[in-house]
């Protein structure tokens, strides 16, 4: 399901211009990042994704519809949206049945919302975990069950604000899992990140955002690249980026790999 | 700062500029005055000649009718109507309804009491409208207010606005997962549920970690404590309380003198 955004201009009440006439396309099964600096409008137009968030001026498709013509709730079937912090959404006595929340308010039957559930479980690697209370469990897992409820709605489409934040590295490892497992079933993912290397693993597309406008918007590659105008966002291309840069490649690397290959030949 | 809740208006004005302990003197001053004073009109004279004078002293007259229309008047008025109905006062009956016998004395009782009311609550909202909060605790703090029980008043202040921008966070990554908050009533109530589990569980966090926060200022060390804001009060400020101080006096001399 592809995402069509049409000159989308976005005021919030109290007068600040958030966005300011963003057009993008996102198709069908991307992995797109966003990144820029804070307040560059990153979360205000992913919140216009699934309807949080009504446009001033400007339109947003989920593929034929116009968020403004669907409730937040309705969206929810085409867009999962997994909030910064995982304590305003929690609320079940088990992780099971907080998993089962989202599948069910969308109406399918139970054999489904169990096969769902029990999928998103396994995905995040909580299917030990299904009968324990979100809250006895750490930060970092309660996360995971975030994600999971999120994930459990199989949407086509699926936001993460901020997956990684005050995550330790064995957690990253698991949210890349997740995102690289969605996008082998063809689900669009669209992650909000500071985490530049995160985005540089495990997203083909990045868009950088600066003061409510698009800065770059490309293959990973060519944006990370982009050294000078990246900082005028405030976001550094990763370590192996500007080394590679350094030593001259002629193309821009971004992981192990590629640096490898580049330094080899 | 959070300021959606609190009352304040901010203006240039005389009375903003006052010491807060003189509008808090000034409150009292009036309160005590419109309850003793043993003339039947004096509440009334109040109103006319003190409260609305001051609001238009401090430029805040419109936010002043303002609360008075919504907010003070229709209490005022319900507390004469079941006063002036119910009060079971002797003397001159003005009609018969069933079992209610209103006379004309309980109606002008009702009357009065009903003033003072307005009196009352519209002093104080005089108060808050022309003095922050903040500025209020600290200068009572200054002046030996025990600084926990400042802290209970303005934190409850700030807490309110904070817990519902986070019910409004909560709500939104509800909807997100497909949760339906319109529609029927028992549909309406329903949807709460998934709303108090984070709201309350989140706001507990929160005030153990405001807690940890203020005690890791030295908020319970017993040492003197400096203020960032110096609050003004002058000579005038004192003239003006001992002024009502003595007005107080007089009021309850005459009370006592002419009963």
């Amino acid at each position: 399901m592809e995402i069509t955004i049409s000159n989308l201009q976005f005021s919030y009440p109290a007068g600040v211009h958030a966005l300011r006439g963003i057009s993008l396309e996102i198709n069908s099964g991307e992995q797109v990042a966003i990144v820029g600096q804070n307040g560059a409008g990153k979360t205000t137009l992913v919140k216009h994704f699934n309807g949080l968030l009504q446009p001033t001026s400007g339109s947003v498709l989920i593929g034929d519809w116009d968020t403004t013509k669907y409730s937040v709730s309705k969206l929810a079937r085409r867009v999962g949206y997994v909030f910064q912090n995982p304590d305003e959404q929690l609320f079940c006595k088990t992780v099971g049945e907080e998993v089962a929340f989202g599948p069910k308010n969308l109406g399918y039957d139970k054999a489904r919302v169990e096969s769902l559930a029990k999928d998103a479980l396994a995905m995040t690697e909580l299917s030990e975990k299904t009968e324990t209370n979100p809250y006895d469990l750490s930060a970092t897992w309660r996360k995971m069950v975030a994600l999971a409820s999120i994930i459990a709605m199989d949407t086509d489409i699926v936001i993460f604000d901020e997956p990684t934040t005050g995550q330790d590295a064995v957690n990253v490892a698991r949210i890349a899992h997740v995102v690289k497992t969605l996008r082998e079933r063809g689900k669009t993912v669209i992650t909000i990140t500071h985490d530049i290397d995160f985005c540089a693993e495990n997203f083909e597309r990045v868009i950088a955002l600066s003061q409510g406008k698009v800065l770059l918007d490309g293959q990973a590659n060519d944006v990370l690249g982009q050294e000078e105008i990246l900082a005028t966002t405030y976001v550094d291309p990763p370590q192996l980026t500007r080394l590679g840069k350094r030593l001259g490649f002629k193309q821009t690397v971004r992981n192990q790999e590629e640096f490898l290959t580049a330094l080899k030949g | 700062m959070h300021e959606r809740l609190s009352f304040y208006v901010h203006r240039e004005s005389f009375l903003h500029h006052l010491n807060p302990l003189t509008k808090l003197t000034l409150v009292l001053g009036l309160i005590l005055v419109a309850f003793m004073a043993p003339f039947y009109w004096t509440p009334h004279f109040l109103i006319l000649f003190a409260i609305i004078p001051l609001g238009f002293l401090g430029r805040v007259a419109y936010q002043y009718f303002n609360a008075a229309l919504k907010l003070i008047l229709p209490a005022a008025g319900f507390l004469f109507i079941m006063q002036a109905l119910f009060q079971p006062f002797e003397g001159q009956e003005l009609f018969r309804f069933y079992f209610l016998h209103p006379t004309l004395e309980s109606v002008m009782f009702a009357f009065s009491n009903a003033t003072r009311i307005i009196v009352m609550v519209s002093s104080f909202t005089l108060l808050l409208l022309t003095t922050h909060p903040s500025e209020l605790m600290s200068d009572l703090t200054r002046r030996g207010l025990p600084p926990q029980f400042a802290y209970v008043i303005i934190s409850t202040l700030q807490i309110l606005p904070q817990m519902q921008a986070k019910a409004q966070t909560i709500i939104a990554a509800q909807r997100s997962r497909g949760l339906d908050t319109d529609g029927s009533f028992v549909k309406r109530v329903g949807a709460l549920v998934p709303l108090v589990g984070p709201l309350v569980f989140g706001s507990l966090v929160e005030v153990e970690e405001r807690a940890i926060a203020i005690e890791a200022r030295g908020f319970t060390s017993t040492h003197p404590k400096t203020s960032l804001r110096e609050i003004p009060d002058s000579n005038l400020d004192r003239i003006i309380r001992w002024f009502l101080v003595v007005i107080v006096i007089v009021t309850v001399g005459l009370k006592i003198w002419l009963s």
